[in-house]
């Protein structure tokens, strides 16, 4: 574990930003709509609503254990012993978010633009870039993130205003039939995807150089939020030009709606281009998983350097990537009944937890002082 | 057979890039090769279409009862 490079708040707002749209734009606003048809955007609000309540719980455990990461947190709280069983579930945890963002990538580009590419070379080639990422360490990820902030910006916005002339909002109609239930299984998704995996971020929380103060929490929370609402407004898009059962129907909405840009039957099928924006988030949560996997792993080896272990997982991240998805139907089946409550226990259960065993033993220390 | 003579190589190749920096260190070269001898491992057994035990099942062991009932609740 060999990874001395800070990065400092607006990197980590910037990151959070970026990592919180991650694959959340390119998959959620169709699992949104599939549940509750067109009020997909009210759940996604739910879900922004339920994610600053996620922000929160993390920034406490932060608070609790500061300049720890999720490893030494768990040792910290439960021992040697148990702690390493429970940051060894972490590592599988990441290692599988790994590999399946990488499915997301290459399925993408396997669907979209290179139909007839071997998919393993589209991932490897992917996960080259990750890991070439990696092992320069993070403040080169952090700074790469903060280059590409303005890309992702411009491209988004050429999104939002290239669509608005094709809104119709009669789609919106009738609000709120699906009701409060759907809408509120549709936010727990919707911050299960976006929001739940900033809990892996706990391995580069001890590299920010402020630590936590009040400045950074308060940006966490309006990166969090700002990256919530822009997924908000896509799903928004999304329903007031495609309709809830188009979106609910196919695999990546947000590419559907872009290829419907034209203006004045001149300016049309643009979607190439503002594909950069998905590279961009989607190489962000790769990266992050990534590096969360491969430190967590050393940190528990107790390796000189978590470089070592680079190569090795990556190799096994471009296989499992091609292993956990064996088809699309699996693929859905999974992320709606399985992985909702598995992210829970995982990212709001545990966490939880843990934050309350450190504030008993804090107090315990506390009062042992006192005497 | 070409598959499995480029993961070898890939492999070689990644050993290479490693070894300069690892030879100092005992332990991180012994942990570099278990966990570069598994990947390899694993790579060829997909190669060769061996069925490989997806670790997503594992998780869908414990969770799916759980996230069927869940569905069923807000549905």
């Amino acid at each position: 574990m060999l990874d001395n490079g800070k990065i400092n708040g607006r990197q980590l707002m910037v990151l959070i930003y970026l990592y919180s749209i991650g694959t959340t734009v390119l998959v959620i606003p169709s699992g949104l709509a599939s549940v509750a048809k067109q009020d997909a955007w009210i759940g996604g609000i739910v879900g922004v609503i339920i994610g600053m309540a996620l922000v929160l719980l993390y920034t406490a455990l932060w608070r609790v254990y500061p300049g720890k990461t999720f490893v030494g947190i768990c040792q910290e709280a439960l021992g040697k012993g148990v702690g390493t069983v429970l940051s060894l579930i972490y590592v599988f945890y990441s290692f599988i978010g790994a590999a399946t963002v990488l499915f997301y990538v290459s399925n993408f580009f396997l669907i979209h633009f290179l139909p007839h590419t071997p998919v393993m070379f589209t991932s490897s080639l992917f996960a080259l870039v990750v890991v070439m990422g990696s092992r320069m360490g993070l403040e080169t990820i952090a700074r790469t993130s903060e280059l590409m902030l303005p890309w992702f910006i411009i491209l988004f916005v050429v999104l939002v205003t290239t669509l608005t002339p094709q809104i119709d909002s009669q789609k919106l109609l009738p609000v709120f039939e699906s009701g409060g239930k759907s809408v509120f299984w549709a936010g727990i998704t919707f911050s299960g995807t976006a929001y739940m995996p900033i809990v892996f971020l706990f391995s580069i929380f001890p590299r920010v150089q402020e630590g936590l103060t009040g400045k950074v929490r308060l940006g966490l929370f309006a990166s969090a939020l700002a990256g919530g609402l822009s997924v908000v407004l896509v799903t928004l898009l999304c329903i007031l030009i495609l309709g809830p059962q188009i979106t609910a129907r196919s695999m990546f909405p947000s590419y559907a709606l872009v290829k419907k840009i034209s203006i004045g039957h001149f300016i049309q099928r643009i979607e190439v281009l503002l594909a950069g924006l998905w590279f961009i988030t989607t190489y962000m949560k790769t990266t992050y998983y990534y590096y969360s996997w491969v430190t967590s792993l050393s940190e528990i080896l107790k390796l000189k350097n978590y470089r070592t272990l680079t190569l090795p997982c990556a190799m096994l991240m471009v296989v499992f990537s091609l292993i956990v998805y064996p088809n699309v139907v699996y693929m859905q089946h999974w992320d709606t009944i399985v992985f909702p409550p598995y992210i829970i226990v995982m990212a709001v259960v545990i966490p939880l937890a843990l934050w309350l065993i450190g504030l008993l033993k804090g107090s315990k220390d506390l009062s042992a002082t006192r005497k | 057979m070409w598959v499995v003579a480029g993961i070898v190589g890939i492999a070689g190749l990644c050993t290479v890039i490693e070894y300069s920096s690892l030879k100092n260190f005992k332990k991180d070269l012994w942990v570099f090769g278990i966990a570069m001898a598994a990947a390899t491992a694993i790579s060829i057994a997909k190669a060769l279409n061996v069925t490989i035990p997806n670790p997503l099942d594992w998780i869908a062991a414990w969770f799916e009862p759980l996230g069927r009932s869940m569905k069923r609740m807000f549905d």
